[in-house]
């Protein structure tokens, strides 16, 4: 955050915050009752609730926040926490063989749904809930380490709300966890909108191997509101995949991770459609000779607002980070990517790319993209980029004159200009899935939602 | 199979074709010739569909349909192709999931099943031995990187799978070797059939010693000048087009 915004925050919050009156007034009068242990754990509750409260969700002239539209958040639809201990209908499998799958359910790790039975040894999976009434110390510690105590008001309100999420360490030096593990979202507020927080914590010890593959899936008028911590000590390498269509709600996705030396961070990140969807990074390289992958691609319709925000921390030297990040637009579709990549003085050096490529599919679509390099140390190797343009005509009328219709015509091409961004993915089945996926939810009409 | 009369057609103002006359019969090979900038590349977009060639005058009668009624994708799926002067390269999807989502938008439009990645598979392998083309370019994207050559026997590849009954080749010698013209040639030759109508466009007579046509035309200026049997074209290798013009001009002061 940034100091000159901050300072002003008190200001610029959202006029008739409902949200934070809601939960400050439920967690003194202890209608949410979150029965804390550990003192750190009590106090840092405590005082994200107090800084939610001053703050609330900040509006448009706070820096960081300018392009993302939290009014309707700040009305006050999702301030009710959603209802827990649901059935779900719609528990859709990806074409991929798991591991494992966690399924969390309006905030909820769901035992009953998850399939933990085949884990190996290395690996320890449980619910964030019961490190928190196991360990609060050790809990305490591990949210101070990625989350430190300024300010953010998803951040805030996860540190106020804390209640469940999943805990996953691959504790065996050198185990390789072949098979993916499944993260599934599900976000119910069909009855009744409202809200979800979840926090994921995720240490993977040295030379560790772990696959994830995240998903969203979402009915009715919601904010998930989900994070992650991830540890990755000297030469561990995990691979992320987040595979969102999470439709209709607003998803605030936030993931800091720290690297040891010598470790491998590959994440992609693809969204089609959300009506809010803010997906925040921010990647420390505190080893040597670390490397991070970060690569995304969305699409958006009618009037989704997608908002990617990445930081790149290169501390120390000899560390590498490559960064696609790309976009298609259709309707009144608004897409956002503002990536930092801060090269420290000591990160001699450093090679890292970064690029942002957005295609806009109707007039009324819109792109703001700010690339940002900041270098303090001499010997580096940085390049970025950012365009914004149509897609190819020739390349339209060359599908056409091979009868494609006009509609396939742009649809393919998105998929073209999409997929090489996941390019690198082995799992061809996975690759295509997304493909589709996002494929199938742009309009090349550019209206609305299929 | 075509019948074009009185074509008259215009890009962004500028009149290109002024009066095209020609006939079509199935199971003939038709090579267009003339100098640069007479019209043979337009006559072959115009036909397959680009919008925009705007077309002013005239009539194209296609297996008695009005052509010019008809979008770019509906001629191809009504079994028209053009095989690209300049293919256009598509990265980020391979060639085989190109020519599966034409194969199958045609098939479609014709109300027959879609045809799977096995069967699909099995097709393009058949017909990839006709073009002599490496399998590896079926998984790499398309026309991304490719030489001029690969190019050009993607181009007839296309062809061969999506088998037209009229198919039109722009320029499909440009900027081949001799050894690559003659494959795309004998590519090309393999795919002569009774029911197949075929249009070759092109600068150079080279490429007619390996296609051979039954008729030659000769455009200039918009027009057809001169039709004839494959002896024209020998004709014109050997005095270069001038005489072609000279004359017309000569019939242009006598008129």
């Amino acid at each position: 955050m940034d100091p000159g915004g901050r300072r002003q925050g008190r200001k610029q919050r959202l006029g008739g915050d409902v949200v934070a009156e809601t939960w400050s007034k439920q967690v003194q009068t202890g209608s949410l009752n979150f029965d804390d242990q550990g003192v750190d754990l009590k106090r840092r509750r405590g005082r994200a609730l107090e800084q939610f409260e001053q703050h609330g969700f900040p509006g448009r002239k706070h820096e960081e926040w300018r392009y993302t539209p939290l009014s309707r958040l700040a009305a006050g639809p999702c301030a009710p926490l959603l209802e827990r201990s649901q059935e779900i209908a719609f528990c859709p499998d990806l074409p991929v063989d798991m591991l494992a799958k966690v399924v969390i359910v309006n905030g909820e790790f769901r035992a009953d749904l998850s399939d933990l039975s085949r884990l190996p040894s290395a690996i320890r999976v449980q619910s964030l809930a019961q490190l928190r009434h196991s360990d609060p110390d050790q809990l305490a510690s591990l949210l101070d380490l990625y989350w430190t105590q300024d300010s953010h008001p998803f951040y805030d309100l996860s540190d106020a709300l804390l209640d469940d999420g999943v805990h996953i360490e691959v504790v065996e030096e050198g185990a390789k966890i072949d098979a993916p593990i499944h993260i599934l979202h599900v976000l119910d507020g069909q009855a009744r909108s409202g809200s979800a927080h979840v926090t994921g914590l995720i240490q993977l010890a040295a030379g560790a191997q772990l696959q994830l593959i995240e998903e969203i899936r979402s009915a009715g008028e919601v904010l998930g509101n989900l994070r992650w911590g991830i540890g990755l000590d000297p030469r561990s390498i995990l691979k992320r995949v987040r595979a969102f269509r999470p439709e209709c709600s607003s998803i605030f996705h936030g993931t800091r991770v720290i690297q040891q030396q010598d470790s491998r961070f590959e994440d992609l990140f693809c969204s089609s459609g959300a009506e809010l969807i803010r997906n925040e990074l921010h990647v420390s390289h505190e080893g040597t000779g670390c490397h991070c992958d970060l690569m995304g691609a969305y699409a958006g319709c009618g009037k989704d607002h997608l908002d990617h925000h990445t930081t790149i921390d290169h501390k120390v030297e000899d560390c590498t980070s490559n960064e696609i990040y790309r976009g298609v637009l259709s309707g009144q579709a608004r897409g956002v990517f503002s990536g930092m990549i801060h090269v420290h003085q000591d990160a001699q050096r450093t090679d890292a790319k970064q690029s942002n490529d957005t295609i806009l599919l109707s007039e009324g679509a819109e792109a703001d993209t700010r690339p940002r390099l900041e270098i303090y140390a001499d010997d580096v190797k940085c390049t970025h980029g950012a365009t914004i343009g149509e897609l190819d005509e020739d390349a339209i009328f060359y599908l056409r004159s091979r009868g494609v219709s006009p509609d396939e015509a742009r649809k393919i091409l998105v998929r073209a200009f999409t997929s090489e961004v996941f390019h690198g993915l082995e799992d061809r089945q996975l690759s295509d899935f997304i493909a589709d996926e996002i494929q199938q939810s742009i309009n090349p009409d550019g209206t609305n939602h299929e | 199979m075509l019948e074009i009369h009185g074509l008259c057609a215009s890009v962004e103002g500028t009149e290109i074709l002024r009066g095209i006359d020609l006939e079509v019969k199935a199971g003939e090979v038709h090579a267009i010739m003339g100098p640069n900038g007479s019209g043979k590349s337009t006559l072959a977009n115009v036909l397959a569909g680009r919008e925009e060639y705007l077309v002013d005058a005239g009539t194209v009668q296609y297996n008695g349909i009005d052509l010019l009624e008809l979008s770019a994708d509906e001629r191809a799926c009504e079994g028209i192709f053009l095989a690209f002067q300049y293919p256009v390269s598509i990265p980020g999807i391979s060639n085989a999931y190109f020519l599966r989502s034409a194969l199958n938008a045609i098939r479609r439009y014709r109300d027959e099943s879609e045809i799977d990645a096995v069967d699909f598979l099995e097709l393009v392998r058949s017909r990839m031995d006709l073009v002599g083309m490496d399998e590896k370019l079926l998984h790499r994207a398309v026309n991304d990187g490719f030489s001029g050559g690969e190019k050009k026997r993607n181009e007839i590849l296309q062809m061969a799978v999506l088998d037209p009954n009229l198919a039109i080749l722009d320029e499909t010698d440009s900027g081949l070797d001799i050894d690559a013209l003659r494959i795309v040639a004998e590519g090309v030759n393999k795919l002569r059939k009774k029911e197949r109508a075929i249009i070759v466009v092109t600068h150079y007579q080279r490429l007619l010693d390996y296609i051979v046509p039954d008729h030659v035309h000769v455009l200039s200026e918009g027009k057809i000048v001169r039709s004839g049997d494959k002896s024209l074209a020998l004709e014109l290798e050997k005095e270069g087009y001038s005489w072609i013009q000279a004359d017309d001009a000569r019939a242009g002061n006598n008129a």
